[in-house]
C-alpha cells in the first residue's frame, strides 16, 4: 500500500512537472532555452565532434554572460552518434522526446541529416545549420525541407563557382575534376553537370574510393586529357598526394577544391607540390581582420583555448553559433519552434555572423550561395577574392 | 602508342608500390596464420601504432636533439621495431596464450577487439587529430625513360621484397622455421618433440609486429597523413593475402602486387579509354579474387592442406 502510494504521489509530482513545460514550448523556461545537437565523439569524425561544440559554447558562454537572449540562458546538449545515420535517429528522438530540447542545431554529417528528416517533420522542430555542405539541406522539394536552415554552401554550388572562376582567369580552360566516389562526391558532380550544360563544356571526371591512397591512374588520365584546372572533391589526404603525384610527374596544373580542402594541413604536408592551391572557403580565415574573427580570438585569448583547437572548425562551431542566436533573437520575446522558423525565415543578405550572407524565406532555405576563394602563396593561405557566387 | 606503353609502366610501378605495401600487411596476416592458424584482424592496427610509434620518436628527437635528417629517420625505424618486438611479445602473452586451448574463433575475435581497442587507445594518447608525418626523402625522384620512379617507392618495394625473401628463407631453411611449421601442423607432437611451443609462439607474433611497425613507417610519408583509420588498409590487404594463397610467404607479396597493380592500372589507362571500367573500379578486384579462386581454390601460390579427420 505504501508503495502504491508512493507510486502515485511521484507520477503527480512528475506529471506536474511536465505540466510546468508544458505551458510554454518544450526546452523554453523562465531563464533557459534547452537546444540539441548530435556529433561524432567516437566514430570516423571524432576530431571534430569535439571542436565544434566547444566552439559553439565559446559563443553561447559570451551571449549567456552578456544576459543570454531576451533573458534567457542558452543550453547546449550533445549527443554522440558516431557519424552513423541510425544512430542519429535514436539520438534525435531522445533529444526531443526525453530531454525536451527546443529546437536542434549543427547535427554533423549528410547522411546522418537525411536520416532525420521524418523525424524533425513529426516534431515540427527546426534544426539549425546542420553541420554539413551538401547542397541537398537546401532542396525544398525534399521531406522536411521547411524546417532545416543550412548555413553553408553546397558542394554542387561551390563546383560551379569553381569552373566559373577557372573559365575567368583562362577562358581557354580545360577542366577536369577527381571526386570522391559517395554522397559528397555525387553533390560536387551535379553542380559540374550543371556548369556543363550551362557553358556548353565537358569536364573530365575521375574518381576515387573514400580511404585511397594512391592517384596515380586518376593524375595521368588528367594529364592525358590535357587538363590545364583541376578540382579535387576530396578531403585532406587526397588534395595532398594527388598534387605530390602531379608534382613527380612534372604535371603542373592549377589544383583547385571543395572547401574541405581547406585545411592548412594540406599546406603543410604538400609543400612545394601544394604551393598555387586554390580552395573555396564558406567563411573569412578565423584569422582575418574582420569583426567576428576579432571577436573569436579574443573570446578565445580570454577563455584560454588551446591553440591547437583554434581554426576553421572551431570557428565554424563559433559562427553558426551566432546564426543560431540571432534567429532565437528574431523569435521573440515567447519563442515557439513556430516562431523561430518565421524568424530565421527573415534573414536577408544577413552577414552577422561572420560567415557568408545568409537569406532565408518561406520558399527558399538556400541560406548561402558564395565562397571566398583561398590560395596557398609561400606556404600561407591567402584570400583571393572577395564572396563571388 | 608509345606513350600508352610509358603511361602503362607508371601506373604498374606505382602499382607495384602500392602493392608491396599490401604485401607486407599480409605478410603479417600470413605469419600468425602459419604458426598458429589464427587470422590476426588487428594486423592493419599493429601497422598503425608502428607508424604512430615512429611519428613520436621523430618529433621527440627532433624537438631535443637535433641530429642529422638520415639517423633521425633511421633511429625512428630502429625505436619503431624495438617498441614491436616488446608489443608483440605483449599482444601474445595478453591474447594468444589465455586463449591458445579456445576455439581459433575465440582468438579471432579477440583480435577483432583488439583492433577497435588500439584504435580508441591511439586516439586517446596522440589525439584524434591527423598527423603529418615527414618522408625520409623528401619528394625525391628519378626519371627512366619518361617512368618517374619515386625513392620512397622504391624502398618500399625493396623492402618488401627483402621481409619476404627473408621470412621465406627463415620459414624454410631454419630449425626455428621448421619448428614454426611443426607447431602449426600440430602443437602437441610438436611440443613432444620438444619444440618450445610458447617461444614458437611468442616469436611469431613479435615477428608479425614487426613486419607491421615496418610496413606502418613505410607506409605513412606515402599516405601524407597518419590517423586512427589507416588500420583498414588492412582489409585490403586481407584479399591480397587469400590471392596469393593464405599460408604462402611468396604469396603475399604475389597476391599484394597483382591487387595494386589492378587497382592503378583500372582507376588509370583502363578507366580513361573504356568508360564503362570506371563504374566497376571498386569492385574489379574482387572479380578478379573471386576468378583466380574459382580456378584454384586455394590461391595462387597456396598448396592444398589435407587435414585427417
Amino acid at each position: 500500500m505504501k508503495r502504491l502510494m508512493t507510486i502515485i504521489i511521484s507520477i503527480t509530482m512528475f506529471s506536474l512537472i511536465g505540466c510546468g513545460g508544458a505551458a510554454e514550448s518544450p526546452g523554453v523556461t523562465e531563464n533557459e532555452i534547452l537546444i540539441g545537437n548530435v556529433q561524432d565523439l567516437s566514430g570516423p569524425m571524432k576530431e571534430l565532434g569535439k571542436i565544434l561544440p566547444a566552439g559553439s559554447n565559446l559563443y553561447f558562454d559570451y551571449i549567456n554572460d552578456n544576459g543570454g537572449v531576451h533573458g534567457r540562458k542558452i543550453r547546449m546538449l550533445v549527443e554522440d552518434a558516431q557519424y552513423n545515420p541510425q544512430k542519429t535517429v535514436v539520438a534525435v528522438k531522445k533529444l526531443i522526446e526525453k530531454e525536451q530540447v527546443f529546437c536542434l542545431y549543427n547535427v554533423i554529417g549528410t547522411s546522418p541529416v537525411e536520416a532525420v528528416r521524418p523525424l524533425l517533420a513529426e516534431s515540427e522542430i527546426p534544426l539549425i545549420a546542420p553541420a554539413t555542405q551538401s547542397g541537398t539541406m537546401s532542396d525544398m522539394s525534399r521531406p522536411a525541407a521547411e524546417y532545416i536552415f543550412p548555413t553553408d554552401t553546397g558542394y554542387d554550388i561551390q563546383a560551379s563557382i569553381l569552373i566559373d572562376y577557372a573559365k575567368e582567369i583562362d577562358e581557354n580552360a580545360v577542366i577536369g575534376v577527381i571526386y570522391q566516389d559517395d554522397d559528397y562526391g555525387e553533390n560536387v558532380l551535379k553542380g559540374v553537370e550543371e556548369s556543363e550544360a550551362e557553358m556548353g563544356i565537358t569536364v573530365q571526371k575521375e574518381s576515387f574510393q573514400r580511404g585511397a591512397t594512391d592517384f596515380a591512374g586518376q593524375v595521368m588520365n588528367m594529364m592525358k586529357g590535357g587538363c590545364t584546372h583541376v578540382i579535387i572533391a576530396g578531403i585532406v589526404k587526397e588534395p595532398i598526394i594527388i598534387m605530390k603525384t602531379a608534382e613527380a610527374m612534372g604535371y603542373a596544373p592549377q589544383f583547385m577544391g571543395i572547401s574541405p580542402t581547406m585545411d592548412h594541413r594540406v599546406s603543410l604536408a604538400a609543400g612545394t607540390a601544394g604551393e598555387g592551391f586554390i580552395s573555396a572557403n564558406f567563411a573569412p580565415l578565423w584569422n582575418s581582420d574582420d569583426n567576428v574573427p576579432k571577436l573569436y580570438r579574443e573570446l578565445c585569448e580570454k577563455a584560454d583555448v588551446p591553440e591547437a583547437m583554434m581554426g576553421m572548425y572551431h570557428y565554424y562551431g563559433f559562427s553558426t553559433a551566432i546564426v543560431l542566436v540571432e534567429g532565437l533573437r528574431r523569435a521573440g520575446k515567447k519563442p515557439t519552434r513556430k516562431k523561430l522558423i518565421r524568424g530565421m525565415e527573415t534573414f536577408n543578405n544577413w552577414d552577422g555572423a561572420g560567415i557568408q550572407p545568409l537569406t532565408y524565406n518561406r520558399n527558399d532555405h538556400g541560406g548561402a550561395e558564395a565562397v571566398t576563394l583561398i590560395q596557398i602563396k609561400d606556404g600561407i593561405q591567402l584570400p583571393i577574392t572577395d564572396w563571388i557566387k | 602508342m608509345n606513350s600508352l606503353i610509358t603511361d602503362l609502366a607508371q601506373e604498374i610501378f606505382s602499382g607495384i608500390a602500392l602493392g608491396s605495401i599490401y604485401a607486407l600487411i599480409a605478410l603479417g596476416f600470413i605469419l600468425i596464420f602459419k604458426a598458429t592458424e589464427v587470422v590476426n584482424f588487428a594486423q592493419g592496427e599493429l601497422m598503425m601504432v608502428g607508424a604512430y610509434v615512429n611519428f613520436f620518436i621523430i618529433q621527440g628527437i627532433m624537438g631535443d636533439l637535433h641530429v642529422p635528417t638520415g639517423w633521425m629517420f633511421l633511429m625512428g625505424l630502429v625505436g619503431s621495431i624495438l617498441f614491436a618486438i616488446v608489443f608483440g611479445w605483449f599482444l601474445d602473452l595478453v591474447i594468444n596464450r589465455p586463449l591458445r586451448d579456445e576455439s581459433v574463433f575465440s582468438i579471432i575475435m579477440a583480435t577483432i577487439s583488439m583492433a577497435i581497442m588500439l584504435r580508441a587507445l591511439v586516439s586517446m594518447i596522440a589525439g584524434s587529430e591527423s598527423l603529418v608525418p615527414q618522408s625520409p626523402f623528401g619528394g625525391a625522384y628519378f626519371n627512366l625513360g619518361g617512368v618517374i620512379i619515386s625513392v620512397l617507392d622504391l624502398t618500399i618495394i625493396i623492402g618488401a621484397i627483402v621481409l619476404v625473401s627473408a621470412f621465406y628463407y627463415f620459414f624454410n631453411k631454419t630449425r626455428w622455421g621448421i619448428a614454426m611449421q611443426a607447431t602449426s601442423e600440430d602443437p602437441i607432437a610438436a611440443q613432444l618433440m620438444g619444440v618450445p611451443v610458447k617461444r614458437v609462439y611468442a616469436l611469431v607474433w613479435i615477428f608479425a609486429a614487426i613486419v607491421a611497425a615496418i610496413s606502418g613507417v613505410l607506409l605513412s610519408p606515402r599516405a601524407s597523413l597518419i590517423d586512427t583509420n589507416m588500420g583498414f588498409l588492412g582489409l585490403k590487404a586481407f584479399p591480397a593475402a587469400v590471392l596469393g594463397g593464405f599460408g604462402s610467404i611468396p604469396g603475399a607479396i604475389v597476391g599484394g602486387i597483382i591487387l595494386g597493380v589492378i587497382e592503378t592500372v583500372s582507376m588509370g589507362t583502363l578507366s580513361f579509354h573504356f568508360h564503362w571500367v570506371k563504374e566497376i573500379n571498386d569492385i574489379i578486384v574482387w572479380i578478379v579474387l573471386i576468378a583466380v579462386l574459382m580456378i584454384r581454390p586455394t590461391g595462387i601460390l597456396g598448396t592444398e592442406e589435407i587435414k585427417k579427420v
